[in-house]
């Protein structure tokens, strides 16, 4: 009796315990699964149905099959780079030979860069430009913040400034880059410098603008106890500003960040600098069979990459900001 | 001693204090002719309806307001600037979210108390923790306690200044009843410890009666100022059982009530009602929370 | 620095001196003592950028270092696309790129300061022919009626005429007839204009000195710049009705079923020269021996290219099939490259000098095929004012550099990579070609006499006529 009865009421609180939490599964797992499997099949349903003059929109397996292409690519490449590297040994030990005077240098492989050393490229060139960006935005928007004249001077300018695509600084960051940046032994390439620089211009403005808006909407109260403790201007920005702010300025840097990954890739596009943007641009010029693929396997990364850099930036910001329970997405 | 301390000349001083805010319409005058003596350890509440300009008082006493007309004297000095020796403690308790209860409190002795050594800093820092009981809860961020428990350590970096006058505004008017009840006992416990000079905004009568040794009860603004100043003559320690049957005490607290809604009774437009309600509505929020 | 430069130049020429010493010693007993004359220094530079157009005729670039051609000179390039010609000209001028793939036109377009004013020098002309002119599917079935046929097929070459009907019936429907080309001083710019001047079609007139670069003045045919790889889609996109382009973008459009080359430039003009290899004169100045060779990696590759009968054509497909290099589908490519050519969808035609990369002296920047570019600029308007005869050969020897194409080419011969009897006589070479027969309009060129050619033309200024 006692054990008829006690196996039921196990396999009942196992089941209350469990269905609860397949519940949670299918909510956190599950259900973006879903989505996802949607996406593929609408994708290919789709592709099969666009006929382009390149031929038909590449779906889920010619993308599939371009990324393992553009990762074998990559290893020839490196394969190549070995073997150039090998050959410039050998002929630099024959120059010396022929001149011992001569002091053998290894230059850098002059192969293309494949897909994967453009993704590093353009990640290298946003970061840059968006720490460059970061660094005048965030001081400036604590001036703006705490001063109303300041804020006042810089405002017009600000919005003047921050409706400009930055397309339209390219041109003249490319001439100015051109006649400023000028070095017989150049420690950055020019369309790096141009690239960072059209990136810093786009990333300057939400987080100026946020940093101003964090430092001026700072509680009143907290002001108040700045001013009874007498604290100096350094110590009222460093142990009062600062923190409280945290939250708008991590809301403008991040909001900076993705704009400036976007300006990137058009700005590599349009200025056929190295990066992800020359990628996308060179296989549309290419017009292959497999450009819109190859396309696609770009568009998909940078997407992907984009997304990765905010889910950073956000465990960045938790891990800085004193506010736990804001809710960040 | 208290009767010796009355006969000295004012510790903190008020003098034809008024303020005028500019609005696009002209300046409104806020507060005028406010005239206060206070002696060195006495307890002053400010009472009166919203809007009467019993923050502004204390803002000019704290000097984060500039005064129109007069000014306020403490030990034969001028007030024209925040300090320390006026800390106040703010109705939301405004600790530094990002930092725990200690740092809080070091934070303020850092900041006022420079000449000290790193270990009488810290002896200070926990010496006010635990008059404020609340040495268990140092390690704790402000959003890890309770509502009353912010309050207490508002109160301890408050102390932890060693103000002349502790300026406290409507402190315990987002706490719930019974956490007030506490906070109310551990401010007279203090109170007769230290014997600070202390002015305190409320809105609740029992508070102000228990608490004070004057009620200070202010007319309806614009152009507020001291209506009545009402002594209160209870015996030290006070306990709040014991005075709740007692004469003298609803004597006092009728004469408050009597002054609020008789003498200066006042209508409340139906927005400000509405206001009133929303603010009531957050407070509960933030016990619960 | 200066005493650097100072002492590196002193050790250089001591360095020089004492190989050559030692290689004349040597080697006096086989070959003559011109060998250590044609010895060439180190390079100046050795990590170069040159930009390209992706078109098949940058062969030689990608030959050249895919087949280590540079690396033995010396030389680390690396190759970088380039998004239009005016992008690519920049970079030169401004040292961003060490040399490029140039249109003939440009050099000269640039020194004499039609456009950006700089100047630029060329030792290198990189093939003969291999462009064509595509109509939309839409105009060729209205030409084609008046398009002799023989045995079903259209009797080649296609002349401008049959053109003619279609864009007088434009005109008298007020409807533009717009047409694309790739850069105003671009070789496709005068043969498109040349074609259809032929046929009696007016391509409109420059008109600088007023402003007006358009180059519609009095036009019947509105031609318009578009980028080499994006004439496919525009004209896809209905913004063009044809165009003149380099390959693969013809065959592209075979390929693609929206458009029908209708005549190579081959017919137009046989064997006329095409891009240039182009270097700033300043960067020339600075780097000569980089440049001789970089010029000498450059006519190992033309020689690599048209080797054998075309031997190696199919792996040089596979080459430039590569995504950074030209990037497009390998058949599409080998249409051209390997002595074809395919006209309407399935009329494919053997052209085997389509593409032409060192036979019949291809390489050589010869002064007369510079004179014939100044002659169509100054046809178009683009040279606005009168010039002498003697005007045009000054140019023309200062942007053509067959000097430093010699010093190049005797030392491969010296080297033993080349025979000198693939080179012109460099020594009784005038950089004048023979008068030249071979135009749709059987017009005769003689490079020698400019202005004397400017008068055979119908429609097209005159040495005296100013707009």
């Amino acid at each position: 009796m006692i054990k008829q009865n006690a196996i039921p009421t196990i396999i009942h609180q196992v089941k209350g315990f469990q269905w609860p939490n397949i519940g949670q599964l299918l909510g956190a797992a599950a259900l973006p699964i879903v989505g996802i499997v949607v996406f593929l099949g609408l994708w290919s349903l789709m592709a099969k149905n666009i006929d382009t003059s390149l031929g038909q929109f590449p779906g889920p397996a010619a993308v599939w099959e371009q990324t393992t292409t553009l990762v074998d690519e990559h290893n020839a490449q490196m394969d190549k780079a070995d073997k150039f590297y090998e050959r410039q040994e050998i002929r630099n030990a024959a120059r010396v030979a022929k001149d011992p005077s001569y002091q053998p240098k290894i230059r850098a492989f002059t192969g293309a860069p494949t897909f994967f050393q453009q993704i590093w490229t353009s990640l290298y060139t946003v970061m840059v430009g968006f720490i460059v960006a970061s660094l005048i935005a965030i001081p400036l928007g604590i001036v703006c913040g705490l001063s109303k004249n300041a804020y006042t001077a810089i405002n017009p300018l600000i919005q003047l400034f921050k409706p400009v695509s930055p397309l339209a600084w390219l041109p003249l960051v490319t001439m100015v880059v051109s006649a400023v940046y000028v070095s017989s032994d150049p420690m950055f390439s020019k369309s790096f410098i141009t690239s960072a620089v059209t990136v810093a211009l786009c990333c300057l403005w939400p987080t100026l603008i946020n940093t101003a808006v964090g430092v001026s909407s700072i509680d009143k109260d907290l002001l108040n106890v700045s001013k009874v403790l007498r604290l100096n201007a350094l110590s009222h920005v460093t142990t009062i500003v600062l923190p409280s702010s945290i939250p708008a300025i991590f809301t403008g840097l991040r909001l900076s960040l993705g704009i400036g990954w976007m300006v990137l890739i058009a700005a590599e596009m349009l200025a056929q600098n190295p990066g992800l943007g020359k990628f996308v641009w060179d296989e549309f010029q290419n017009g292959s069979s497999e450009s819109l693929a190859r396309i696609m396997v770009a568009v998909l990364t940078i997407g992907l990459i984009g997304f990765i850099l905010d889910r950073v930036m956000l465990v960045i910001q938790r891990k800085v900001s004193w506010d736990k329970n804001a809710v960040l997405r | 001693m208290k009767d010796n301390q009355m006969k000295n000349t004012p510790h903190l001083e008020l003098t034809q204090v008024g303020i005028d805010f500019p609005t696009p319409k002209g300046p409104f005058t806020a507060l005028q002719n406010v005239n206060l003596k206070i002696k060195k350890g006495e307890f002053i509440s400010l009472i009166g309806h919203s809007g009467c300009g019993k923050s502004t008082v204390l803002n000019i006493v704290a000097g984060l307001y500039q005064a129109t007309t007069g000014g306020v004297i403490l030990d034969s000095k001028e007030v024209n600037e925040p300090g320390p020796e006026r800390a106040v403690v703010f109705q939301n308790h405004s600790l530094l979210p990002w930092l725990s209860a200690y740092k809080n409190v070091e934070l303020a002795v850092k900041q006022t108390q420079k000449g000290r050594s790193k270990k009488e800093i810290k002896e200070w820092v926990e010496h006010n923790l635990e008059l404020v009981h609340m040495s268990h809860a140092a390690d704790k961020l402000p959003a890890e306690i309770s509502g009353g428990m912010k309050q207490r350590v508002g109160i301890a970096r408050a102390l932890a200044m060693e103000p002349k006058v502790l300026l406290m505004d409507e402190p315990f008017g987002a706490l719930d009843a019974l956490t007030r009840a506490h906070l109310q006992d551990s401010v007279m416990e203090i109170h007769a410890e230290l014997g600070n000079t202390v002015i305190m905004i409320t809105h609740d009568v029992d508070e102000a009666v228990l608490l004070s040794d004057r009620i200070v009860m202010m007319t309806n603004g614009p152009e507020a100022t001291i209506g009545e100043i009402l002594p209160i003559e209870l015996e030290r320690p006070r306990n709040r059982i014991a005075l709740a049957d007692d004469p003298k005490y609803n004597h006092y607290r009728s004469e408050v009530l009597k002054f609020l809604y008789e003498k200066q009774r006042k209508v409340e437009s139906v927005s400000e009602h509405k206001a009133k309600k929303v603010q009531d509505k957050n407070t509960k929020e933030t016990d619960v929370a | 620095m200066a005493n650097n430069k100072l002492m590196n130049t002193l050790k250089h020429a001591v360095k020089t001196l004492r190989v050559g010493m030692v290689s004349a010693v040597i080697t006096s007993a086989f070959i003559s003592a011109n060998v250590s004359a044609e010895e060439i220094g180190y390079a100046e530079k050795e990590e170069l950028k040159f930009g390209f157009i992706k078109l098949t005729d940058m062969a030689p670039l990608a030959v050249a270092y895919e087949k280590g051609f540079f690396e033995e000179e010396g030389l680390y390039v690396t190759l970088e696309a380039q998004a239009n010609w005016k992008v690519l000209l920049d970079r030169v001028i401004d040292g961003q790129l060490d040399g490029a793939h140039m249109l003939a036109g440009q050099p000269l377009g640039a020194t004499i300061g039609y456009g950006t004013k700089a100047d630029i020098i060329t030792a290198f002309s990189m093939d003969l022919n291999g462009n064509a002119i595509t109509v939309s599917n839409d105009i060729w079935a209205q030409m084609k009626k008046h398009v002799p046929h023989e045995g079903g097929k259209p009797v080649h070459p296609i002349k401008a005429d049959a053109l003619k009907p279609v864009v007088d019936d434009y005109k008298s429907k007020g409807k533009p007839f717009k047409m694309g080309m790739v850069f105003p001083v671009s070789t496709h710019n005068y043969e498109l204009r040349y074609w259809l001047a032929a046929g009696g079609i007016h391509p409109g007139y420059y008109a600088p000195h007023k402003g007006d670069t358009s180059g519609q003045i009095s036009a019947e045919a509105l031609l318009s710049v578009t980028p080499p790889p994006q004439m496919p889609a525009t004209m896809e996109a209905g913004t063009i009705y044809g165009y003149c382009v380099g390959e693969p973008w013809n065959q592209q459009a075979v390929f693609k079923g929206i458009g029908v080359p209708v005549v190579t430039d081959y017919e137009i003009w046989k064997d006329n020269p095409e891009k240039v290899f182009g270097v700033s004169k300043t960067w020339a100045e600075k780097n000569p021996n980089t440049h001789i060779r970089v010029v000498k990696a450059m006519i190992r590759a033309a020689m690599w290219l048209d080797e054998n009968n075309n031997a190696n054509r199919p792996e040089a497909v596979k080459i430039l099939a590569k995504s950074q290099y030209v990037g497009a589908d390998y058949e599409v490519i080998a249409n051209s490259m390997t002595g074809t050519f395919e006209y309407e969808k399935g009329d494919k035609r053997d052209v085997p000098d389509f593409n032409v990369f060192f036979r019949y002296n291809a390489t050589y920047p010869f002064y007369s095929d510079a004179i014939w570019y100044l002659t169509q600029m100054r046809r178009w308007g683009q040279i606005s004012e009168p010039k002498s005869d003697s005007w045009y050969k000054d140019i023309a020897k200062q942007v053509y550099r067959p000097d430093i194409y010699a010093q190049a080419a005797k030392s491969l011969i010296a080297e033993g990579k080349a025979k000198a009897s693939e080179f012109p006589e460099f020594a009784s070479e005038t950089g004048f070609k023979s008068p030249q027969k071979h135009f749709i309009d059987n017009i005769v060129y003689d490079g020698s006499q400019p202005n004397a050619y400017l008068d055979k033309f119908a429609i097209g200024l005159k040495n005296d006529s100013k707009l």
